[in-house]
């Protein structure tokens, strides 16, 4: 069984009241500049699927925090379906861990996720996931 | 009966037999010991991905090794860009598993693995040879394909004289630092000049460890390689029934093995 957990951490511009978070990791190469920039989505590859065990949302606004996911990625304009929503009430934090995982399968590996945002006024906030690619049945 | 440790590694005293499909033949070796007993992980660091590193990508075209280690998007190593693992002060600093024929009393029985963990790897043996088919030779496989490799993890035994390649691909669309942990035994083997134990190795009534090496297209390479290495290309897996003929080739057999294996 292969499996590899990712911390991911996500921060809105604190402009905007919608978008997608920019994704951080220790493994993720990041310059900055093309193509090497912060990805705001994840694909999966194929026969194996992401777990997403644990989300640390933390802000100065209320906010949203969407997982959602595509079947195509290369589709034209990519189709994207809500998943999970979690919210934070107002200015605070929550962590919500040890629950069962929100899970996503690669079959052709075109299939993604992405983690978005939306507040009703524009502000700071941040999310942390915990997502692990497996092949475990 | 246990005949390898937890880590994978066979034990001192028992036997590995490295199986190769293309010709049913296997070598039978005795570990007379390990001579890395107690420290047989190597962190190795970062892959070696040379920067610049042209690489095929599988959205098409193709891209390069930004930095050392570092596996863009979508990409992959490409047949004749295959990598080896370096180390300073090396028999060949360049290929730290390479070893001459006359090194045959040693083996390395070599577990890597590599993160992330769902990074594709295939071995072209000897290097630039794809070793992966499907339907006898119809379709030739690998990282670049849809099947014909394995994640995260793989395990072979580095025979002396031939050389390995390594490949590794990335399927994600996210650019990532890779790393390395190489689980290895130096053994000192011997190949068993008791035809009866073969045959009993290799018909599975006596254990031992078995390793298949990925061979299906035999390279004149290899084939000199273990003839130069060990003076035969391995003992005939014949089935429990066929006990006298498998003697007798196996005893025609010892007279070839070469000293000092």
């Amino acid at each position: 069984m292969v499996s590899e957990l990712i911390t991911f951490k996500g921060e809105t511009d604190g402009t905007s009241t919608s978008g997608d978070f920019p994704l951080y990791s220790d493994l993720l190469f990041i310059t900055g500049s093309a193509p090497f920039t912060a990805p705001t989505y994840i694909t999966i590859p194929p026969g194996m699927k992401a777990k997403i065990w644990t989300k640390r949302i933390s802000g100065d606004v209320e906010t949203n925090v969407i997982i959602q996911f595509t079947k195509n990625i290369s589709a034209s304009p990519v189709v994207w379906i809500p998943l999970d929503v979690e919210k934070l009430a107002s200015k605070g934090e929550i962590t919500l861990e040890k629950r069962r995982p929100v899970v996503v399968r690669g079959i052709l590996g075109t299939e993604a996720i992405k983690i978005s945002w939306s507040q009703p006024t524009a502000g700071k906030a941040y999310v942390v996931v915990e997502i692990e690619f497996t092949d475990e049945e | 009966m246990v005949v390898v440790d937890s880590l994978g590694l066979v034990l001192e005293n028992e036997h590995l037999t490295v199986y190769i499909p293309v010709t049913n033949k296997a070598f039978v070796f005795r570990v007379k010991s390990r001579y890395n007993k107690g420290f047989e992980r190597i962190n190795y660091g970062p892959l070696p991905l040379p920067s610049g590193l042209p690489l095929g990508s599988y959205l098409g075209g193709t891209s390069a090794v930004p930095v050392t280690g570092v596996l863009p998007a979508y990409s992959y190593v490409m047949i004749g860009g295959e990598v080896s693992f370096p180390m300073s002060g090396a028999y060949d600093e360049k290929d730290m598993w390479y070893i001459p024929k006359d090194w045959r009393e040693r083996l390395f029985h070599v577990i890597l693995d590599v993160y992330p963990r769902w990074l594709r790897i295939d071995l072209t043996i000897p290097k630039g040879v794809v070793q992966r088919r499907f339907q006898r030779d119809k379709i030739t496989l690998g990282i670049e394909k849809n099947f014909g490799f394995s994640r995260g993890r793989i395990e072979t035994v580095h025979f002396p004289e031939i050389r390995y390649g390594y490949r590794f691909g990335n399927d994600t669309n996210l650019n990532v630092y890779t790393s390395a942990i190489i689980t290895y035994g130096e053994y000192v083997v011997e190949i068993p000049r008791d035809a009866e134990m073969i045959f009993s190795i290799l018909t599975r009534r006596y254990p031992s460890h078995w390793v298949t090496i990925p061979i299906t297209s035999y390279d004149e390479t290899i084939r000199r390689g273990l003839t130069e290495t060990y003076g035969i290309e391995g003992f005939t897996v014949y089935p429990i029934n066929k006990r006298s003929e498998a003697l007798a080739e196996y005893n025609k057999l010892m007279k070839d093995i070469v000293s000092g294996v």
